[in-house]
This record gives structure tokens, C-alpha cells and sequence, in this order.
């Protein structure tokens, strides 16, 4: 069954070329198409996973690689394979749930759009793309994965392209992935040139053989990592994300649980025997990670438009499991990323449901929705909860293993400890926030009309929010071929099962309680006025509310430096290479004609005057020569 | 007979056939005037091998090649002569410079 794998990517993509080639003459439900392939990769899935524990010996390492030739150029041999490993099987696992879910999902919430069956043909690629991303056994394949994931999320956060804020949306969130592409490209390139070859398994078994040196596998990680954190939106590249806001709510809810964002997480995570090498690397990843964390946190602390608090707790998210991966510990980051894959999704399709039952996008706007669309709410705060990491739920447990992680990391431990902790207390005031003010206090008269939305929205919503809520039981060892997440995924030999530290679960548990708890004073019962708050931190609140000018930074710097330098090497290709480069030989030639085309006067005599003459001359030269 | 004296006939054959190429307006009178020059490098070729390599025939063996050549020669001429006097009702040279740059 593992040999058929391969399906899982493939279906999707065929379903989304059928359905642009005819486009012209299928129905409008011709979406049951992507619907259908997503449906038959999740059960897919399912074989896959059972087949490769079928394989897998306990406790232990199993990686199924299958593979086939592609191309040959001279020594240089091009693979085209897969690679199931547990960080495959999770990201598959997730994708597929995720993709399904927000299928039927949009069913409901795309109904009324013009272009259903593109969203539905570009959502399709955009998972395919993903799933292929993570079944890549070379680092080419890999990244040409990547690049798709990349122009999905660029046609879909451009969805509505008519409009110009989405459509600038989609361009900002393109080139800032581009940059950190490049990065990705140059380190694949620096380990083909260092080891012949882009099979993960072959540049694998070079960096344990010490056949690298250590610059090399530092700047491979770097270029990587540059790579990862423009497509997880880390600091500097974060700017993109909260933007990518622009596109249909289903979109978000796919780019933000499962897809692209994650892309670079995965990319970490999966080249991790590089950061394991690389103290330098590790370093950086945490410093980046803690640096993001906090500054999104802030920032959604301040945001007022529910889908960018969302966004930028998803940029929280995301550094957190980066400061996981940095710590040293895939298992805990790999963790979050699945649960936080499922809250994330739950939240954004609760967004949804309320921005489509009551056109509001601002929460201030909202208030005592529960009233009229209980389920929502009811979704929406099991997510916030689970989110903000409090016992049962389950980002409680995952956020638990990236703050343990982070503990008993080798660099720096308790300054990134502390930054998880005070991270953990944000993510519960936040996510409290939201809720709070959306769903609690008293209905406004402007959204007396809401209503609650449909079932084939209303289902894979609460599927998610179940998934969310129970997932982290997948932390402990129910069977004895599974052992629990830190027996599953893991990196090198460092598997271990679920423990928990009681200090550390009840500081961050009392964390995440205080943080709700805040929220709850500030916004139910009202008896914390945040204005006073506020007006005592202005500077403070106004630097994080303009989202600490990082984007008018980018955009000095492109108007002065880049705009500047683009103008001087355009002189230079319009007056040098241009005008002189390629002008100049034509326009000599032409004037140089202009100039003999008196010669040929057309006379015959004056022609055989010539060769006379001609013939003359060479006869003297001939005889001066001698 | 000296060497000198055949080339001194062939130069001026040589001369009066430029003369007639540079001068003469009418073309058959400039094929003739070509014709001359042609026979004036093979009184050379002749000339050159019975004085200079008496045992060989290879200056003979040109000039046969030459001749033969020259008829052929003609032959495209007149023929091209003929179609110019068709269209324009004349073989003045001069006349035929459709093709001035």
C-alpha cells in the first residue's frame, strides 16, 4: 500500500487539471470533483498509516523511502521519490483532515461566489502541493513543492483580485516568501555542490559521516532557515501573513492550520539533523523564534479585526514551535504544529461563520453572538481555549512540551524558558479577548439580523473542534506499537514518552488561567477599564498598534534604497547596454550605408572602372612588396 | 621571336579590351570588348608555356578551358543582351541601373 503513496499528492493535482481544462463545461458543482480526490486521499491516508506501522518495529526509527530515477545528467542522477517518515505521516494526516474539512466547509461559505469552481481547483493544488512538499525524498522535489505551495497561496489570497488591497495582499505575500526562497535555493544548491546529490537520505548520511565541514553545514542551515521563516512568517519576513487576510475566510483557515505556514516548520524540522549540528543555526532559530513570538503576541494584543488577531497568534504559534525546534525537540514542535493545526482551523472557520452570519470583522462590532449562533460559539471558545493552553484541551498539552522543551534546551534555556512562559500567559489574554468580546456580554442592535450558518459549515467545524480539544491524548501511549507523540516523532534517539513536569504545567497552567482571567475582567464584567490601561502606555500601545513600523521600514527602504538602485541599473542597461550595447552596431550600420550607397551608382562602366582601378592597386602594392 | 614581343601583343590586347569595357556603351560591344581581354590572357598562357616549359602542354591545355568557358560565356551574355533589348528597346548600358543603391 505504501508503494501507492504517491496517490495521496497526485489526486488532488488531477483533480484540479481536470477541472481548469473543463472548467467551461462543468456545473457549477464540478467542485465535487476536488472535494471527491481530497476525500479519497484522507481514507488514503489511512492505509498509509496502518501500513507503515505494520512495517515499523517498536520502539524505533522507520523511514519508507521509494524511489525512482528521473534524469540523468552526467554523474549527477535526479530522483523523483517519497519519503514516509512520522513527521510525513503527521503532516499528511493534518493536511488532508484540514483540506477535507475546509472543502465542505466552503461548500457553504463559497456558495454565492462567482468562480466557485476556481477556489475549489486552486484549493486543490494549493493541498496537493503541500502533501507533496511533505512526501519529498529530495530537496529538489522538495522545492518544487514549495514553490507551488507559494503560487497557490498567491492566486488564493488573490482570490478577490478585483480588489486592489487583495490583490497587493497576494503580491507582498509572494515576493516576501521569494526572498526567503532564495535563501532555500542557495543552501539546496551549496549541499548538491558539497555532496553530489539532493536525496535527503544520501545528504543525511554525509553530515553524520563528517563528510561536510562545519561552515558548510552552519550555512546550509541558515540558507534553510531563511527559507523557513518566509514561509512561517517569522520575523523579518512576518509581514506578509496578517495581509494575506485578504482572501476568502476558508483560505485562511487552510493557509494558517495546515498549509504554506507550517511549509516551514516542516522544512526545519525535517532538515533537523542540520540544526542538531549546527549550534549557530539552533541559536538563531531560537533567537528569531522568541523575537516573533513576543512581537505577535503584542500585536495580537492590540489588533481589533478578528482574522488578524487570529493571524498573528498564528505567527505566536508558529515561533513556538520554531523555538521547539530550536531547543532541540521535533517531537514538541511537531506536536504543536498538529494541534495547533486543528485549534487554528476551528477558529478560522468560527471567524467565518461570523464575519458570514453577521458581516462584522471587527470585534468591537460583535459582542453576544452566543445568542444567535450558539454552535459557533460553542466551537470558537473550545478553540480559544485550546489555544490559549488550558487543561484538557489540547494546545494545553502541546504547549506544555514546546515550554519543557525550551527548558531543558541546551542554549540559553531559562531566558527562552521565561519568553515561553510570558508568550503562554499572552496567548491565554488574547485568545480570551476574542472570545470574550465576540461571543459574551450584550447583543448589539446592528447584528440583531445574525444567524447561525449551515451544516456543511457547521460540521467540519466541529469536527475540528473536537480534533482540537482531544488531541492531546495523542501524547500518551494508548497502544504498544504507538507508545505516544515522543515515541512516534522524534528526532535521532531522543525518544521519550509524554511526562509532565508539574512545575512548569502548573506555572503555565496558572499562566493561561490568569490570562483568561484578565480578559474576562476586561471584557465581560468590564471591571478592568482597558482605556486606563492604555492611556498610561500610549507610546507602547501605539508603537505595537502600527505594528512596530516594520512595514514602513520595507517600504522606506524600498522607495529609497531599492527604488534608487533599480533606477541607476536601469540607466545603466538603458544608456549602456541598450543604447550602445545593442543600438550601436545597428544604428552603424545603417549610417554607414547611408553613406556608400552612392558607390552603387548603378553604371556599368563606373563598376569596371573599379575592378580596373582595384586591380591596379594590388598590382602596385603587389610590386612595392617586392 | 622574343617572349617580349607576344607579351607586348597581349597587353595591348589587354589595354584595347579595357579601353572597350570603360568606353563602349552599346553591351555587345562590351562583351566583345570582355572577349579581347579573355584573349589576351591566353596568348599570355600560350606564350608563357612554349617559351618558358616548352615539354609541357599545360598553358595549351588552359587556354582550351578558357575558350570553352568564353563560349559559354557568350551565350549567357547574348541571351541576357537579348532579354535587356526586349524590355527596354535598347543595349545601352547606361540605361539598365535599376539596381543603384
Amino acid at each position: 500500500m505504501m508503494e501507492w503513496a504517491w496517490l495521496i499528492p497526485s489526486l488532488p493535482a488531477i483533480a484540479f487539471a481536470l477541472m481548469v481544462v473543463l472548467r467551461r463545461w462543468l456545473p457549477n458543482w464540478g467542485a465535487i470533483l476536488a472535494t471527491g480526490s481530497m476525500a479519497v486521499s484522507f481514507a488514503l491516508f489511512f492505509f498509509v498509516f496502518a501500513d507503515w506501522f505494520g512495517e515499523k518495529s517498536f520502539p524505533g526509527d522507520y523511514t519508507f523511502i521509494y524511489s525512482i530515477d528521473w534524469l540523468r545528467a552526467g554523474d549527477a542522477v535526479l530522483t523523483w521519490g517519497m519519503w514516509i517518515d512520522p513527521i510525513t505521516l503527521t503532516m499528511l494526516g493534518l493536511v488532508t483532515a484540514a483540506a477535507l474539512g475546509i472543502q465542505v466547509y466552503s461548500w457553504g461559505y463559497m456558495a454565492h461566489e462567482p468562480r466557485f469552481t476556481w477556489f475549489f481547483a486552486v484549493h486543490s493544488l494549493f493541498a496537493a502541493s503541500m502533501l507533496a512538499l511533505v512526501m519529498a525524498d529530495n530537496l529538489l522535489l522538495l522545492y518544487i513543492a514549495w514553490e507551488l505551495v507559494g503560487i497557490c497561496s498567491y492566486l488564493l489570497i488573490g482570490f478577490f483580485y478585483d480588489r486592489r488591497s487583495a490583490a497587493e495582499a497576494a503580491k507582498k505575500a509572494f515576493i516576501t516568501t521569494r526572498v526567503g526562497d532564495v535563501g532555500l535555493l542557495i543552501g539546496i544548491l551549496l549541499l548538491f555542490v558539497e555532496t553530489g546529490t539532493f536525496e535527503l537520505s544520501a545528504i543525511f548520511a554525509a553530515l553524520a559521516n563528517g563528510e561536510l565541514s562545519e561552515g558548510v553545514v552552519t550555512g546550509a542551515a541558515l540558507l534553510m532557515l531563511m527559507g523557513a521563516i518566509g514561509k512561517s512568517a517569522q520575523f523579518p519576513f512576518h509581514v506578509w501573513l496578517p495581509d494575506a487576510m485578504e482572501g476568502p475566510t476558508p483560505v485562511s483557515a487552510l493557509v494558517h492550520s495546515a498549509t504554506m505556514v507550517v511549509a516551514g516548520v516542516f522544512l526545519v524540522a525535517r532538515v533537523f539533523p542540520f540544526f542538531e549540528a549546527s549550534d549557530t543555526a539552533s541559536l538563531v532559530l531560537l533567537c528569531l523564534g522568541a523575537v516573533t513570538a513576543l512581537g505577535a503576541a503584542a500585536m495580537a494584543l492590540v489588533m481589533t479585526d478578528i482574522k488578524r488577531v487570529l493571524a498573528y497568534s498564528t505567527l505566536t504559534d508558529l515561533a513556538f514551535m520554531m523555538l521547539a525546534l530550536g531547543a532541540g525537540s521535533v517531537t514538541a514542535g511537531m506536536f504543536h504544529l498538529l494541534l495547533h493545526g486543528f485549534a487554528k482551523a476551528t477558529l478560522f472557520l468560527g471567524a467565518g461563520s461570523i464575519s458570514h452570519g453577521s458581516e462584522q470583522t471587527d470585534i468591537r462590532q460583535m459582542g453576544g453572538l452566543r445568542r444567535r449562533m450558539p454552535l459557533t460559539a460553542l466551537a470558537f471558545g473550545i478553540g480559544a481555549l485550546s489555544l490559549g493552553g488550558l487543561p484538557p484541551f489540547g494546545g494545553f498539552f502541546s504547549k506544555d512540551e514546546v515550554t519543557l522543551a525550551v527548558f531543558h534546551g541546551q542554549q540559553f534555556g531559562w531566558v527562552f524558558f521565561i519568553v515561553a512562559l510570558t508568550v503562554g500567559f499572552m496567548k491565554a489574554l488574547y485568545m480570551g479577548r476574542v472570545f470574550f468580546s465576540a461571543f459574551l456580554g450584550k447583543l448589539k442592535p446592528e447584528n440583531e439580523h445574525a444567524h447561525e450558518s449551515g451544516p456543511s459549515m457547521l460540521a467540519p467545524m466541529l469536527v475540528f473542534t473536537t480534533l482540537g480539544a482531544v488531541g492531546g491524548l495523542l501524547a500518551f501511549g494508548w497502544t504498544d506499537g504507538y507508545g505516544g507523540f515522543g515515541y512516534f516523532v522524534f528526532a535521532g534517539d531522543h525518544q521519550e514518552g509524554f511526562h509532565l513536569n508539574w512545575g512548569i504545567a502548573g506555572a503555565s497552567t496558572v499562566l493561561a488561567v490568569a490570562g483568561f482571567g484578565i480578559a474576562w475582567l476586561a471584557y465581560v464584567t468590564g471591571s478592568l477599564r482597558t482605556e486606563g490601561i492604555i492611556a498610561r502606555v500610549r507610546p507602547v500601545h501605539t508603537l505595537v498598534a502600527n505594528k512596530f513600523y516594520v512595514d514602513e521600514v520595507y517600504q522606506w527602504t524600498i522607495d529609497t534604497v531599492v527604488l534608487t538602485l533599480g533606477n541607476a541599473i536601469a540607466w545603466v542597461d538603458r544608456a549602456l547596454v541598450n543604447d550602445v550595447g545593442v543600438n550601436g552596431p545597428g544604428s552603424a550600420t545603417s549610417w554607414s550605408g547611408s553613406k556608400l550607397r552612392v558607390v552603387q551608382s548603378g553604371k556599368l562602366y563606373s563598376y569596371a572602372l573599379g575592378m580596373v582601378l582595384g586591380f591596379l592597386a594590388l598590382a602596385v602594392a603587389w610590386w612595392v612588396a617586392q | 621571336m622574343e617572349l617580349y614581343h607576344v607579351e607586348l601583343l597581349s597587353a595591348a590586347l589587354f589595354a584595347i579590351g579595357v579601353y572597350g569595357v570603360l568606353a563602349r556603351r552599346n553591351a555587345v560591344m562590351v562583351l566583345m570588348a570582355v572577349e579581347l581581354m579573355l584573349n589576351a590572357a591566353t596568348i599570355n598562357a600560350v606564350a608563357y608555356a612554349a617559351f618558358l616549359d616548352p615539354g609541357r602542354l599545360v598553358g595549351q591545355v588552359i587556354t582550351v578551358f578558357i575558350i570553352t568557358v568564353a563560349a559559354a560565356e557568350v551565350g549567357l551574355a547574348m541571351a541576357i543582351i537579348l532579354r535587356l533589348y526586349r524590355v527596354r528597346a535598347t543595349a545601352n548600358v547606361d540605361e539598365a541601373d535599376e539596381m543603384k543603391g
